[in-house]
């Protein structure tokens, strides 16, 4: 299962594709894609939103204990903020949406990272 | 401290202006993203994992209370109320909109402050000794010349487009408070037999992916001729520098390739065809900017002081705080004073607008309006009387900025790592915050003595990992985190790299090996010892038993 995300071009905010093909800042309301061509087909058509949103890429996405989460670790940072402010971040908000992020235990490299040295 | 002239405003405003008009075609779509990428990065704006950074440029690290002022200022309007000090002397704020970056630097603009060439394969901003002009060991005033490299180096035409980034360090002391061995380009100030004032150069040190100690090019290069000769430097890197692989393009890799011996020729050659009149600062111009730090009214005071003596003698933790962040000063009656950034628990480096409001107080009353960054990412009053060091010390504490841990265990370097940065493959603060905990009690720091601890996220060493007495560097095992550690670096006059332990450790095994290796040290130290030289007379066997029979 994938999820599309990128940062905001106004305030450089971690967002993900919406149901609605908006872009939203929690990753509970992102869409999520069991198929592979509609996820990529979503991905080109973000690449296209330059005015919207920044260098646009692919998640990978696990069921948690209440919901789902990313896989990688950098790409829960992203969805929650950083772990060395609790005051800081999307974790804030709390709840059963934030739970399923914090007590994801998937591992992975994210693709974010590796095709950000990729085009270094 | 120096101040900028006309056309050093002009400059900067233009600059505003042209990025506000960059950022404007940017959100309307007329810049597509790797199209200003390069533009924002030359304003030092970085676009990391929740909001974009803006990396401010704090020459040599010194700080007026205006500018202090300015920046919480910032913190406050524009970001979430705080500011990261890095191991650059820079500050990072690591919450900014795009919108706002325009209006940002147009604020710092104001106080002669700007982000210009803190990102970029460009001469990056120039650091120095925190001590300057406080400390009675240096020969000559290292800002004088950390600000002409700078005026010369900024919008410099022909190293706007270097193979890679370009850090250059200067010390006028014996000791190395400037890491000078790891950078680029490392200038020690020292006088010759003669008595001439000169630069001892090395060049090539460097962290990162291949680590390297500096070796010397040249014993004594003439004060007088220090940019023909660092024009030199740079046109032979400029010339051979690798542009095709981004991990061997920074001027170590040059260095290491042709020796230091062949890179030395190379640098002597194109110096001598060079004309270097042309390119040296003229006296005038030198002393013009020598007046810009000429030293304030010290008072005449005695050597010693009753009030300090008495608070010493009369308050155990201002003893302490005393014996850790006070330092001697060149004048008699007068102190440098080490503010630490490092309360244990606390983000490595943070620093609220609170805090920054109440130094920059501070800074005016007991300072000279002074005060100084230093790499280990930690502050500095450069000037204060003896006698009011009691006062500054009780009104420091009232912010939490009266940590008595200068050079301790507590004292860890931590780079941003996994919880900002998009290169990290490992957070960094959260490791730093579990160690300090573990020494929380200033007893138990104070037992173990000094002990430099130094945390990277990743490979670009940032955290500068391996010249920590203690190194920890965050690698991605199939992006879980884990942690390599190295022992028995250091960044001063006796600098070395660090040596590998052995496998890296899980995240929560880190804190439980470095209070291993403390035990070890402990066991071991004989009189004097700090832990690196125990580790130098023991090497790692004894820490490695340790670590790996409590790890696994």
């Amino acid at each position: 299962m994938k999820a599309l995300t990128g940062n905001n071009l106004a305030d450089g905010e971690a967002v993900f594709l919406g149901h609605a093909g908006d872009w939203v800042p929690r990753f509970a309301d992102a869409e999520l894609f069991d198929d592979e061509d509609a996820a990529l087909a979503a991905e080109a058509r973000a690449k296209t939103q330059i005015t919207i949103v920044v260098d646009p890429y692919l998640i990978d996405v696990i069921p948690s204990e209440h919901g789902f989460a990313p896989l990688s670790y950098r790409e829960r940072v992203r969805a929650l903020g950083p772990t060395n402010k609790p005051e800081h971040g999307k974790k804030t908000e709390g709840g059963e949406a934030i739970d399923a992020l914090l007590h994801a235990h998937g591992a992975a490299r994210s693709k974010g990272r590796v095709e950000l040295i990729r085009r270094k | 401290m120096y101040q900028y002239d006309a056309i050093d405003k002009e400059m900067l405003a233009d600059r505003v202006a042209e990025f506000r008009e960059q950022c404007e075609r940017r959100l309307s779509g007329e810049l597509t993203e790797d199209q200003f990428k390069r533009l924002r990065l030359m304003n030092g704006l970085y676009l990391q994992l929740h909001a974009y950074m803006l990396r401010i440029a704090i020459p040599y690290g010194a700080l007026n209370s205006k500018q202090l002022r300015k920046l919480a200022f910032i913190v406050g309007a524009y970001d979430k109320g705080y500011g990261h000090f890095t191991t650059r002397t820079n500050l990072q704020l690591h919450w900014i909109k795009l919108r706002d970056a325009p209006d940002i630097l147009a604020h710092l603009a104001e106080v002669g402050m700007h982000a210009i060439q803190t990102s970029g394969n460009d001469i990056r901003n120039i650091t120095a000794d925190p001590h300057a002009g406080a400390n009675a060991d240096e020969v000559d005033d290292p800002r004088i010349w950390a600000e002409a490299i700078r005026q010369w180096s900024t919008f410099h035409p022909e190293f706007s487009f270097l193979p890679r980034k370009f850090k250059i360090a200067v010390t006028a002391s014996p000791a190395d408070r400037a890491a000078t061995k790891v950078y680029d380009i490392g200038l020690r100030l020292h006088r010759n037999d003669a008595g001439e004032l000169g630069f001892e150069v090395l060049v090539g040190g460097g962290l990162g992916r291949t680590p390297y100690l500096g070796p010397v090019i040249r014993q004594h290069l003439p004060a007088r001729h220090l940019l023909s000769y660092l024009q030199a430097i740079l046109r032979v890197y400029n010339r051979h520098g690798r542009r095709d692989n981004i991990w061997k393009a920074r001027i170590k890799v040059l260095v290491a390739g042709l020796g230091a011996e062949g890179f030395a020729r190379e640098v002597e050659a194109e110096w001598e065809s060079a004309d270097a009149a042309q390119v040296d600062l003229p006296d005038l111009e030198l002393a013009r900017i020598r007046a810009a730090f000429t030293p304030r009214n010290f008072e005449r005071l005695p050597a010693a002081s009753s009030a300090f003596e008495a608070a010493k003698a009369g308050d155990p933790a201002f003893a302490r705080f005393v014996r850790h962040n006070v330092k001697p000063h060149k004048i008699p009656g007068y102190a440098i004073v080490d503010i630490s950034l490092k309360k244990p628990g606390e983000t490595p480096g943070d620093c609220s607008g609170e805090q920054m409001e109440l130094l920059a107080d501070l800074a005016e009353r007991y300072s000279q309006d002074e005060l100084r960054v230093h790499y280990e990412q930690n502050l500095i009053l450069p000037h204060v009387k003896l006698d009011d060091v009691p006062a500054l010390w009780k009104a420091l504490g009232t912010l939490d900025l009266d940590t008595p841990n200068r050079g301790l265990v507590t004292d860890i370097i931590a780079c941003p790592g996994l919880d900002y940065c998009t290169l990290a493959n490992a957070r960094a603060i959260p490791i730093a915050q579990q160690i300090a905990k573990r020494f929380a009690d200033p007893a138990l720091a104070e037992k173990v003595g000094e002990l430099g601890i130094k945390i990277s996220g990743c490979i670009n060493a940032c955290g500068h990992h391996h010249v920590g007495a203690i190194g920890i560097l965050g690698v991605d095992k199939k992006g879980e985190e884990f942690y390599q550690l190295t022992l028995g670096g250091s960044a001063e006059a006796d600098a070395s790299l660090g040596q590998v332990l052995g496998p890296a450790v899980p995240a929560n095994k880190v804190a439980d090996a470095v209070d291993s290796m403390v035990e070890v040290y402990l066991r071991e130290r004989k009189d004097g010892e700090r832990f690196l030289d125990t580790f130098r007379r023991t090497g790692l066997a004894p820490f490695k038993e340790a670590v790996y029979a409590s790890a696994h």
